[in-house]
Formats: structure tokens, sequence, C-alpha cells
């Protein structure tokens, strides 16, 4: 192990950024709380608000999306500190995970695809 | 390369930076990896996930709810109950406060404050072997109700579910039990004063970064099988 490494990047805080970092973590994880409360709330609840046939589930799914969008802003950019970095480095992060969204429509699309082929094919 | 007599203060910092006088992104060059060891990782998740993706759209009409297969706590005496995702949102916040703590360890490590690191990482590993406990239980449960790898129930409807279950979570798990055996490491090392000696605290940044890491995979996880 070496320990004769130098200090990179800034790794020592005065008391301001101390306080500021906990006020601002206090913040997050109620957000973080409140999120996922309603989330399950919304997740024991939602079968009295679907039609009939289940239809409008494509609501509750949206809004289960957008809540996880925000518990990813805020686990990544406070928690992990990832807003606090240079831009460049939260850019090479976050590209990536294009090729993820497209993956996840590609292939959701995908498995509907195959029960519609499973039902064409029953044929035989 | 220009005969005149001024310094290039370009061309002098290059030198430097090329001898290893400054880091990436100004950032710690191992932190740096620790986040792009992340990514790989999120992409396995993300493929986990994908597949699980593609598998439910193939059967949405025979897919199992939620809310009817995880209806109870896995506690004896407890399971008698009608509580749906009560026992897996209690797992959720397990993390959630297990990852505020570890943040404040963080925050305590950039003060070199070495009895706060240890305070905040305490709760972090016991909230972590809670976790790890509870899956547990989730785990012996539903097995025991008839949910496994190649069997499903009439609650569970298809064998894929407990498959991608058994599998997703498992895999989640024994990443959270790397994080705990880390933290364990982490927290007699700072005790042991190794980052007083080193002069800073990045490792307990780094570590913290796969324990929040480990946090957001469980928040899709969690996402996919119990909520949507």
């Amino acid at each position: 192990m070496n320990f004769d490494e130098p200090v990179q990047g800034h790794l020592h805080w005065t008391e301001g950024e101390y306080n500021d970092s906990k006020k601002e973590v206090l913040k997050t994880i109620v957000i973080l709380s409140v999120v996922t409360i309603a989330e399950v709330g919304i997740a024991i609840a939602y079968d009295h608000f679907l039609g009939k046939d289940g239809s409008g589930k494509w609501i509750i799914n949206l809004i289960m999306a957008i809540a996880s969008v925000i518990k990813v802003y805020f686990i990544m950019g406070t928690f992990m500190h990832l807003k606090h970095e240079k831009k460049g480095f939260i850019l090479t992060v976050f590209l990536p995970f294009l090729f993820l969204i497209w993956a996840i429509i590609a292939f959701t699309v995908e498995g509907s695809s195959w029960m519609a082929m499973r039902g064409l094919l029953n044929v035989f | 390369m220009s005969a005149a007599a001024t310094t290039h203060h370009g061309e002098d910092n290059s030198q430097e930076l090329w001898n290893g006088g400054g880091s990436p992104f100004k950032a710690g060059y191992g932190k740096v990896m620790m986040w792009y060891f992340l990514i790989s990782d999120t992409f396995t998740f993300a493929s986990f996930l994908i597949a699980y993706a593609a598998l439910r759209f193939a059967q949405s009409t025979n897919w199992p709810k939620p809310a009817e297969v995880f209806a109870s706590i896995p506690v004896h005496g407890l399971d008698k109950w009608n509580l749906p995702l009560v026992f897996v949102s209690f797992m959720t916040f397990l993390l959630i406060v297990s990852s505020w703590t570890m943040v404040r360890a963080v925050q305590e490590g950039y003060r070199m404050n070495k009895d706060g690191v240890v305070k905040f990482l305490i709760p972090t590993i016991l909230c972590g072997i809670a976790f790890l406990g509870c899956q547990y239980l989730e785990w012996t449960h539903l097995i025991s109700e008839g949910m496994t790898t190649t069997t499903a129930t009439i609650h569970t409807k298809v064998t894929n579910f407990g498959q991608l279950f058994f599998v997703i979570t498992g895999f989640h798990g024994l990443h959270v039990f790397g994080g705990v055996v880390l933290n364990i490491w982490l927290a007699v090392s700072a005790a042991n004063g190794r980052f007083d000696k080193v002069g800073h605290y990045e490792m307990v940044e780094k570590i913290g970064l796969y324990w929040h890491f480990v946090d957001l995979v469980w928040v899709y996880v969690f996402l996919c099988f119990y909520l949507l």
C-alpha cells in the first residue's frame, strides 16, 4: 500500500462546506422518504383506479418511472456527490445510459411482439 | 519548439500533468475508476432487468400482481395479516437509512474526523446485515409458499416470475453482502488510524459510492418486481 501518493481532488472541507453538505443531505433524505412512501401507497391502491380490463396501467407505470428518475437524481446527485463534480465527468457517467434507455424501450416492444407472434403461430 | 525567450506556461503545465501532477476531471483517480466500474455493473443489472421487461411483456396477460405475491410479512406470527408490500418497503427504508449514514461517514471523513467516520459506518453495516436478513426471510417464505425457480403458485402464475425474482434479487443480495464486507474492513481500517496516516479519507467516499450504487439498484429492482 503506497501511502505517499499525492492527494488529488478536494478532500478536506471547511466547517462551512460541512454544514452546507449536512443540510443538503438531510433535505435529500426527506424527499427520498416521501417519494418512496408515495410509490408504495400508489402500488398498494392502484387496482381501485384502473379500468375493468386493467386499462390505464400506463399512467401508473409513468408515475413510477418519474418517481424513480427523481430518486436517481437525488441519490446520484447528492449522496454520490455527482452534482458537484465537473460537468465533463457527469456526462461520461450519464451518456452511456442513453444506450440503456434505448434497450429498455426496444426489449419491451420486443416482448410485446413475442406475445403477438405466439398468437399468430398458435394456428399450428 | 519556438525559440522565444518567454516560458510557455502551457507546456510547463502539461509536463506536470504528464508526471501525475493533475487528476482526471479534478477528482481522485480511484474515485473516477470506481464510478466507471459502477457504470459497468449498471449495465449488468440493467441487462437482467431488461430481460425481465421482455419476458414480462411476452406474457403480460398472465403476469402476477405484486400485491398478491408479496402480501404478508414473512415472520411467523405476523404473516397472518394481509399487508401487501409492507415488508419490502421496510427493506427499502433500511437501505435508504444506510445510504444516509454512509453519506454522513463520508462527510465526517472530509473533516478528518476518525471517530465520526466509525460512528456512522456502524449503522451502515448493521442496516446492510438487517437487509440481508430480511431478504433471507422473504426468500424462505416465498419458497415455502411454492414459488421457486421451477414451480409457480396460484399467485405467481408463471415460473418465469420466480426465476427472474430469485436470480435478480440474489445477484443484488450478493452485492449487498460484498458491500457489508467492504464496510466492515473500512470501519476497522479507519479505527486503526489508516486514513489519518494516508492523509485523507477518500476510501470512505469510494466505498460509499459502491454502497449508494447498491441502494440505487435496489430502487430499480424494487420498482420492477414490487411496484409495476
